[in-house]
């Protein structure tokens, strides 16, 4: 694990959670995120977690569109090498995280801010420390320095912020 | 006999006898110091090509375009070689649809300085690496040191400042996608920026879509990167496009072994279409 | 009235006091009109920016309105007006032209486009004449003196070490008024503009009008990239597309600068386009500077600036265009 590099501890504000999305293979992590919960592990509520079909199908751009759009940090979870319900999927995933976590870190991402796991379906427990460190880890970074949107463009805050992800409202679609 | 003379000669031959539909070279621009590309079908027009150090254009990805016509003649140095060699091995082109006439490359200048182009200066292959026939003789091209010396300049540094040079530049992009319509690896048939309805990146022009574009770009080509450097050439901003390009390829060799791409039509497994049981391990 | 070229800079400075005053400059490698304050380097003698002066009026990305839904569900919209009053010194002739032209598009034939006029309204022209032509320049073929400008305000002309001092309109007029400790009395012989590269704009608009479907626009058009440099670099340009961003129940919808150069351009709901292959793009372009443009505002919509004959990826060049046109037997 690199060394937590904190640029801007000073300007963490007070009250800040860090956001965090987790996108997990379907036949594994999200499975074992399920065993955790089921065994009443208890995790932060930081994280968000997304299915995804394989590791494999983890498209660079989510991680982008991630962060552009307000996370401070993603995880990418995936099957153990050898265990990929496509029998090849996480192989290919591996070496392509590799060198897009690089990139990423070249262009001035803090390494803890995007992070790839295995956890298998059995591995509640793997999971739950995971996504502890990782909050942790984001939590020590503050919020996320990359410029999203130019200043222009930011809408007002939203008060409560807990429903980012909340299907479309009622009145909007009717 | 000059190298343009031969190209001329051959092209009007090519032509003459139909063995190529349409041949591909360039003509001189409107200043003395300038070339543009030029696309011919008629034998008699073959008198307007040109050979000389300001054909800075590679000329590979316009036999996409005119490959419908019939088989493409066109002029390769060792970057069109390659972008063509690329494009086979993407099947954009097929092998038997060009007839491709090699030349040694002596290096191309820019218009406006009179120098080497900086695309030039870091080439690896100045002699054809596929053609077949080659006017005069290969030339001597010896490999440049330092492939990686500006990926290293920006990993020296510290990474708040690394994330503000990153930030300077998509600052400046334009989004002309120029770098993307010059690439002989962009050849998909729709890109995704054009993917409206998905809405892939936002129209916007800030950095956070710059950022966006940028980094798909990147991921996309980086393991069938040639390395010839016309995405930093074309830009109108003079992003540094290749110290993008070139941080992939360093963490491809460095981490899957020592790769160069498109160098011959058979080797085309490229890294990150392929795996290897015994890959580093760095995510448990 | 004669500004000496050593007053130039405190007239700056005394103008920048309270004002956002652009000044063409090399800001990050890229030269473009930039507002003046710390780290900007006014650069005078740069013939020609890389980007043209449009943004101050047409910003590439410009917000217009903001929506959200209350609590009752019904729809509220704030609108944007973000104009403020601007002042830009230094802007060339050619450029000035260009203004002429999307002054054309935004303020009249009863369309006026409330953003343009409100920034336009705001903004005052200080043009300086050239007393040098770039290689690539050509907008004395375009109808256009290097040394007037005649829509600026204030018109600068170089006559080698100070400059000719012309106010043009009211507003120029109260600005000059100001600028008094600067000025002294006289008058100058402006600089004669040497320009190497001239085209011949007689009969191409006429002889345009017949070829649509003439040959040369397939050999032109093979070349072109299609990417939309010439496009943004072009000062009369202003195609805009309008989007929106959107998150639950707020948004914000803006436009941005568009390019006709692109396949989704003119592509349409249910997948049809008009425009489908390079050919069709690079002809509306081309026919859209010099002859529709023409026809329904009786100008070019070129005015010669150069910046896409130097920036073209493929040297895809209008003045060579505009001498193959001349030369056709249409």
């Amino acid at each position: 694990m690199s060394v937590v590099e904190n640029t801007q501890a000073a300007q963490i504000p007070e009250n800040w959670e860090p956001k965090i999305i987790a996108f997990c293979c379907h036949w594994c992590t999200y499975t074992g995120a399920d065993l955790a919960g089921l065994n009443r592990m208890n995790y932060p509520a930081n994280v968000r977690v997304l299915r995804i079909p394989c590791s494999g199908r983890m498209n660079p751009q989510y991680v982008i569109e991630a962060l552009n759009k307000g996370c401070d940090g993603v995880l990418v979870c995936g099957c153990h090498p050898g265990d990929c319900h496509y029998v090849t999927g996480n192989y290919y995933a591996r070496r392509r995280m590799m060198i897009f976590k690089r990139l990423l870190e070249y262009e001035g991402l803090e390494p803890d801010r995007f992070q790839v796991r295995w956890i298998s379906g059995a591995e509640a427990g793997k999971f739950r420390d995971t996504v502890m460190s990782v909050v942790e880890q984001v939590r020590a970074l503050g919020p996320l320095n990359l410029t999203r949107e130019i200043p222009q463009f930011e809408l007002p805050p939203v008060p409560d912020d807990d429903g980012a992800f909340d299907a479309v409202p009622e009145e909007v679609t009717a | 006999m000059t190298a343009q003379d031969a190209i001329r000669q051959r092209a009007k031959e090519l032509l003459e006898s139909g063995e190529v539909a349409t041949f591909i070279g360039w003509e001189a621009g409107r200043f003395h110091n300038q070339t543009t590309p030029l696309v011919i079908t008629d034998a008699a027009d073959a008198d307007k090509l040109v050979f000389n150090e300001y054909c800075v254009n590679t000329l590979a990805k316009y036999a996409r375009d005119v490959v419908a016509r019939g088989k493409v003649g066109l002029v390769v140095r060792g970057c069109d070689s390659r972008a063509i060699v690329r494009m086979i091995i993407d099947q954009v082109i097929k092998r038997e649809d060009v007839y491709l006439i090699g030349v040694a490359c002596p290096g191309m200048k820019d218009r406006k300085t009179d120098e080497l182009l900086k695309k030039c200066a870091e080439c690896r292959h100045g002699n054809p690496v596929e053609c077949d026939e080659l006017i005069g003789e290969a030339g001597e091209w010896p490999i440049p040191e330092g492939r990686f010396a500006e990926v290293a300049e920006i990993e020296a540094m510290a990474q708040p400042e690394r994330s503000r040079y990153f930030e300077s530049v998509y600052a400046k992009c334009i989004r002309c996608y120029a770098c993307r319509d010059v690439c002989p690896c962009c050849t998909c048939r729709e890109c995704f920026v054009d993917q409206r309805r998905e809405n892939w990146v936002g129209k916007q022009n800030n950095v956070a879509e710059n950022r966006f574009y940028g980094l798909t770009r990147v991921m996309h080509i980086g393991d069938r990167c040639i390395e010839c450097g016309e995405c930093e050439r074309v830009c109108p901003m003079d992003l540094p496009l290749m110290k993008l390009n070139r941080k992939v390829i360093q963490d491809l060799n460095n981490l899957f072994g020592e790769f160069e791409s498109s160098l011959s039509i058979d080797d085309s497994v490229e890294p990150l279409i392929a795996y290897d049981l015994n890959d580093r391990e760095e995510f448990m | 009235m004669i500004l000496a070229k050593q007053n130039l800079a405190p007239l700056l400075e005394s103008m920048a006091n309270g004002r956002d005053v652009f000044v063409p400059a090399v800001v990050d490698g890229v030269a473009k009109f930039a507002r003046y304050g710390e780290g900007v380097e006014p650069a005078f003698d740069l013939v020609n920016t890389t980007m043209p002066p449009k943004d101050l009026l047409f910003p590439q990305t410009q917000k217009m309105y903001h929506y959200d839904v209350d609590a009752n569900g019904s729809y509220r919209i704030y609108e944007y007006d973000e104009s403020r009053e601007q002042v830009v010194l230094g802007i060339r002739p050619c450029d000035m032209r260009s203004i002429v032209c999307l002054d054309e598009v935004f303020l009249t034939k009863g369309f006026v486009d409330e953003f343009y006029a409100n920034a336009r309204e705001k903004l005052l022209c200080v043009s300086i004449g050239c007393a040098q032509a770039a290689e690539t320049c050509f907008c004395e073929s375009m109808g256009i003196d290097p040394q007037l400008a005649p829509n600026a305000d204030i018109m600068l002309q170089d006559c080698g070490d100070a400059f000719n001092v012309i106010a043009q309109t009211e507003k120029g007029e109260a600005e000059v008024a100001r600028w008094e400790s600067y000025l002294e009395q006289g008058e100058a012989q402006p600089v004669a503009c040497d320009q190497s590269l001239k085209v011949s704009m007689d009969g191409v608009v006429d002889k345009l009008e017949g070829m649509y479907d003439h040959p040369i626009w397939e050999n032109l058009s093979i070349k072109c990239l299609n990417c939309g440099t010439c496009t943004y670099v072009c000062p009369t340009c202003h195609c805009f597309d309008i989007s929106q961003e959107n998150r639950r129940k707020d948004g914000v919808r803006f436009r941005c600068w568009d390019s006709c150069m692109f396949s989704e351009y003119t592509a349409m709901a249910g997948g049809h386009n008009p425009r489908p292959e390079k050919l069709e793009r690079v002809r509306n372009r081309f026919m859209h500077k010099l002859n529709f443009f023409e026809r329904r505002y009786g100008m070019s919509l070129c005015v010669g600036c150069g910046r896409c004959v130097e920036k073209c990826p493929v040297a895809l060049d209008i003045t060579r265009l505009i001498d193959e046109i001349g030369a056709t037997n249409a």
